[in-house]
Order: structure tokens, then C-alpha cells, then sequence
């Protein structure tokens, strides 16, 4: 018999400290946890998420709604919205740690409309930490870091916990979106060439952007860059890994080139989920079983980061 | 549970429930998941999700959809079968100081009798409810529980080998009069009702034409179906419950006190939570401290006044 699990997860509030438009649908919200929270937190990785209940959070005034999401935005909120971290900082005080979150979200639904009108001072239900970020392997000196439009924040997170916690390790950051202004960074044109991630140089991680369009950085795939840059450089497979988020065709050719390269891979994945922890099995992620068989893990509890060897991804 | 001067256990099928508050099939996992969230022995009872004979995978994703006030789901009793839940799962649940369920799942009736069979040599293992209603899955489910022929002889074959343990029958809602179901189970020997399941519904994305869930239908849980839930287990208790002497078990869109309380009003001696764990895993917690305050304000000492008691 295991011994009794330990609580490391729970319900508490947070406090808005600011929620502000980043670019057109692209939003900044950063959150102050209670004590409970922040004991729950302090210890949390990149790729983990949290859950909250925007049910109780008013509509915005109508003008604030996008045109195109006016029709939906009256839709009613029953379930909670899993977010990821693009940072978290914990300070240590005398009377326990401290924890702020920011979380990066895209206005696209009747929960995220709803969530344009919180403000500072607000205050908030939380579910979490939930589910398991990234692993750090061992000896790991390079890192390269793929993003896909809203997979982004935890790969921002992740750059900044290697920086805090492995300074030793060089990284790289490629960011891919449609277009220029669905890119969720910031973006402006670097000192020496072409166009860098503000997010990421203020961590001093390199930068390169890819759109499907070109109107920024190379045209095409964000993986087609990666995998021209993989060419040119060399990055050994034992001291070397691939870390990636975004959308699932974007982790399947992520899989692929980092399977090409032999280069360990880990991705963290998106599903529908209804709780976050392990109840509804709705969040079901298609793992390939020793037999050749399939099984289903759930997204929540035993991702949301998997080796990207072991998922089975679906053709769009 | 003594709560100060109030009196919430009940009678439920020959179990002494510590409150009226059980977590319903589906929604708690195999009860470790919630443990970190509340004290499980405040709970009357837990309902494990479905138990096949063999390991099911479930359906592919999406499996839910959000609907203003509820959502569907269309899981397909994804569980990791019988044998694994006896070694794994069993164990866990023997440590839970709170009444335990099992929800039986199948195919055909050989299978339910399998799984029933041997779970009930569990002494961790209080009492079993049938899922004769599940709307997602293609051969099973819910096509047993809308022919009561058929509600017989499952009913009847399963309760054979419970070794005295209680049965429960869970009910869909979506059938002409529930209360013939009903009367079929009761006089097959259930020795409780559960009622209602999910009702099968479908949500359309109108940008491709095509439903949300891969499964096309699943079931609409949530605020939306309480009043009907609500109506049906008043209609049930009415015409077929209270007259033969079983409790039902009611579920459907509980969130709140005042929800429960409804439910017990209508004549459910106990009542389920479901889809509101999965938004606050506390709830069960939360609405065993609201049935004790209206109990208090009422001058009710005990909680089991209460069911039926509807003018």
C-alpha cells in the first residue's frame, strides 16, 4: 500500500494585479495567489496549467465585444478553462512564499471575452497546479524551443525556468504563427538582423519567427525553419532536446524532424477538458502501446507534456 | 454524520449513508482523484465510473462539448477493467471511510453477471449500480434500459449473484414513461433506483456541418436537466418508489444546496453529484453543509423528514 497521496493540488483564489491587450486579440493577465495558492505553486514547471472559473465574471460592455464574436459571447460558461504559464515568480517571504502568475490568452470564445474585463483588484477561483510540465533531462546544453501561435506561453515560461535554473544551457527560440499580427509577441526589428521576439530577448534567448504567410521572419512552416537551422548547426543527441507546443500538426512535424535529427523530443499537447484532473476522461491523448496496439492517456493527468515518440497523431 | 443537532445519515437500501451526498458515476474517477479535495468520509457513498470485464478505451476525442448551462459527454466507458480495478483500485478504495458503489457496464448480460460476480466477493464493496442507460456506447448502455423485458432479466440475473448487496438500477430518462422502467427494475428486485442518466443530445460546429463530438450524440448533463430530473424522480417515487418501499438515488444538474434539497423534497433519499465536481471538486462538501443549515432553520433534527415531503 502506497502512502497517502499528498495534497499538491487545490482550489483557492487569486487576485488580479493587471489585465492588458498585448496586440489585436492577444491578451496579458497576471495573478497574485492566496497563501494557499502559492504554497500549491511554488514549486510548479513549465507546461503545467491551471484551471479557472470564468463563469462568474460578467460579459464586457458590448462595444468591447469583437464583431465576430458577439453572437457567441452570450453563450453561458459552466466549465472551468485550462490556461498554461508564459511566467511565474515566486518570492520567498517570512510568512510563506509569494506567487504571481502571468498567463497569455487569445480572445476567441464567450470565456475568454468574459475574461477581457477583469481588472486589478479582482478576484478569481483557481484550480490547480495541474498536470506535469516539462522534464529538464540531465547534462541538457541545448535546448531548442518550438512555439505555434497560442502554444506559445509555456515555451516562453520554459525559457525563462532554463535561464533562472540552467544558465549553462544555450537556447534557442522558434516561434511560428499565420501571419505577422497573429504572432503573440511582440516583435521589432533586432540590432544586428531581421526581426526578433521582445518576450525573448529580454531573456537574451535568440529568436526566430516563421509565418505561414512571410509577412514576418521566413515563409512557411515553423518546423521548415527548424529543420533548415538543424541542418546548419550541429546538436548533439545526448546533451541536446526539443521542446515544443502549439498546434497538434505543428507537434506531429516537430515529432517528425526531431525523430529525423535523433534528437529527443518532449511536446505538450491540447485537448477539451471538462475538470482537469483525472475525472471526466474526456481529454484523451492517443499513445502507441509496445503490442503495435493504441491506448488513451488523459491529457490532464498524465500529459500534458508527452515524449513526442509515444503520441499518435491524427491527419486534420 | 452528526452535524452538531442535525441528523443527515440515511437509510438507503439496508446501507447506513453517512449523509445524503454521494458522488455519481462517471464524474469521480475511482475516488482517489478527489481525496486530495475533501474528506471522502463526509460523502454518503461514492459511485466508481463504469467497470467492464475487459479494458475499454473509450471513444475517440473530442469527447465533451460545453452547451449554455451543461455539456455533453461521449467518453464511452473508457476504464481500465475489471481485473486491473480489483488489483489496482480495490485497495484504495477499501482505505475510503465512505460507502462504496461499483457502476456495472456490458455488453450483454453474461458480462454484467461476470463483473458482479466477482466484485461482490470485495469486501471494500458496498453495493453496485447497473448502468443500463449509458447513451454512448454501440452495443449495451442504454439499449437494455429502454425495453423492460429486458430490464427484467438483466435486473434479476445480476442481482442473483450481489451475494445480498445492494442493487441499484440506474435509469435513462430518455424513454416514454420512466415509470415503466422503473416498475420493471423494482419488480426484478432492484433495491434502489438511480435516476436520471444524461439525455442524449447533439451539438452541431455550423462552420463544418458536422457535430462536435467524434461520437455524433453524447449525453447533456448539468444545470440544464435539473428541472426535468427533478420532475421525473418525483414522478418515479409517486408512482412506483414509495409504494414499494425503495430509495432512489437522484441525479441531474446538482450544484447547490437548494438543488439537493429539491431532489430530496421530490422524494430522493439521496442524491448524486456529478458535472458540478468537475467545475469545484468540493461540491459534495459544500452541499453537506448546506442540507445540515436548512435542516436547522427548518427545526428538522433529521434530514430523512425531508424525503417526499413535497406538498
Amino acid at each position: 500500500m502506497e502512502d497517502k497521496k499528498a495534497v499538491n493540488k487545490g482550489i483557492f483564489e487569486a487576485e488580479v494585479l493587471s489585465n492588458q491587450q498585448i496586440r489585436q486579440c492577444y491578451y496579458r493577465l497576471n495573478l497574485q495567489f492566496d497563501a494557499k495558492g502559492s504554497r500549491l505553486f511554488q514549486n510548479v514547471t513549465p507546461g503545467q496549467f491551471l484551471e479557472l472559473d470564468l463563469s462568474r465574471v460578467s460579459l464586457p460592455d458590448a462595444s468591447m465585444i469583437p464583431a465576430h464574436l458577439r453572437d457567441t459571447a452570450v453563450k453561458q460558461i459552466l466549465l472551468r478553462r485550462p490556461f498554461s504559464f508564459s511566467d511565474v515568480i515566486v518570492t520567498p517571504l517570512s510568512e510563506g512564499p509569494c506567487v504571481k502568475v502571468e498567463i497569455m490568452y487569445c480572445v476567441l470564445g464567450p470565456a475568454t471575452v468574459r475574461m477581457m474585463s477583469l481588472k486589478s483588484g479582482d478576484r478569481i477561483s483557481v484550480l490547480g497546479p495541474l498536470g506535469n510540465g516539462f522534464s529538464i533531462p540531465q547534462g541538457l546544453k541545448q535546448a531548442v524551443l518550438l512555439a505555434g501561435g497560442m502554444g506559445s506561453p509555456p515555451v516562453l515560461h520554459l525559457a525563462s525556468h532554463l535561464k533562472r535554473h540552467h544558465p549553462g544551457c544555450e537556447i534557442t527560440a522558434f516561434v511560428g504563427a499565420k501571419s505577422c499580427e497573429s504572432l503573440p509577441f511582440s516583435v521589432r526589428i533586432g540590432d544586428h538582423k531581421g526581426l526578433v521576439l521582445e518576450e525573448f530577448e529580454m531573456l537574451q534567448v535568440p529568436s526566430h519567427i516563421a509565418t505561414d504567410d512571410g509577412s514576418a521572419g521566413y515563409h512557411g512552416f515553423v518546423t521548415d525553419k527548424v529543420r533548415h537551422w538543424l541542418e546548419d548547426q550541429s546538436v548533439a543527441p545526448d546533451s541536446g532536446a526539443v521542446f515544443a507546443c502549439g498546434p497538434e500538426p505543428m507537434l506531429a512535424g516537430t515529432a517528425r524532424l526531431a525523430n529525423d535529427f535523433n534528437l529527443p523530443c518532449q511536446i505538450s499537447m491540447e485537448r477539451m477538458m471538462a475538470c482537469g484532473i483525472g475525472l471526466c476522461q474526456s481529454c484523451a491523448v492517443e499513445i502507441k502501446s509496445d503490442a503495435g496496439d493504441t491506448k488513451y492517456r488523459l491529457c490532464c493527468k498524465d500529459g500534458p507534456v508527452f515524449d513526442a515518440n509515444d503520441v499518435l497523431f491524427h491527419k486534420a | 454524520m452528526m452535524e452538531q443537532d442535525v441528523n443527515l445519515t440515511v437509510d438507503f437500501a439496508g446501507l447506513q449513508l453517512a449523509t445524503p451526498v454521494m458522488t455519481a458515476s462517471g464524474t469521480c474517477g475511482y475516488a482517489d482523484e478527489l481525496s486530495e479535495f475533501m474528506d471522502m468520509s463526509a460523502l454518503g457513498g461514492i459511485t466508481t465510473k463504469s467497470i467492464t470485464l475487459k479494458p475499454r478505451k473509450g471513444n475517440p476525442t473530442p469527447r465533451i462539448v460545453e452547451t449554455s448551462a451543461g455539456m455533453l459527454n461521449a467518453i464511452g466507458l473508457a476504464n481500465m477493467g475489471m481485473d486491473q480495478f480489483i488489483e489496482e483500485k480495490v485497495p484504495i478504495l477499501d482505505q475510503l471511510d465512505t460507502r462504496i458503489f461499483v457502476n456495472l457496464a456490458g455488453q450483454t448480460i453474461d458480462e454484467y453477471v461476470t463483473v458482479a460476480e466477482r466484485l461482490a466477493k470485495e469486501p471494500a464493496i458496498d453495493g453496485f449500480e447497473l448502468n443500463i442507460s449509458c447513451p454512448n456506447v454501440k452495443k449495451g448502455g442504454i439499449t437494455f434500459g429502454t425495453d423492460p423485458k429486458l430490464i427484467k432479466e438483466i435486473t434479476a440475473a445480476v442481482k442473483n449473484v450481489c451475494l445480498g448487496k445492494p442493487l441499484m438500477v440506474k435509469l435513462t430518462p430518455t424513454v416514454m414513461d420512466i415509470s415503466v422502467t422503473a416498475a420493471a427494475a423494482v419488480e426484478a428486485g432492484a433495491d434502489a433506483l438511480g435516476l436520471v442518466n444524461t439525455f442524449t443530445a447533439m451539438v452541431i460546429d455550423i462552420q463544418k456541418r458536422t457535430p462536435v463530438l467524434a461520437n455524433r450524440t453524447g449525453g447533456l448533463s448539468g444545470p440544464a436537466i435539473k428541472p426535468i430530473a427533478v420532475y421525473l424522480v418525483n414522478k418515479v417515487y409517486n408512482e412506483v418508489a414509495r409504494d414499494a418501499g425503495i430509495p432512489i438515488l437522484g441525479m441531474g444538474g446538482i450544484r447547490t444546496a437548494s438543488d439537493a434539497l429539491e431532489f430530496i423534497i421530490a422524494g430522493a433519499t439521496a442524491v448524486g453529484i456529478g458535472t458540478a465536481t468537475f467545475v469545484y471538486p468540493d461540491t459534495a462538501k459544500n452541499i453537506i453543509h448546506g442540507l445540515a443549515d436548512y435542516c436547522r432553520q427548518e427545526g428538522l433534527s433529521n434530514i430523512s423528514e425531508l424525503v417526499g415531503s413535497l406538498r
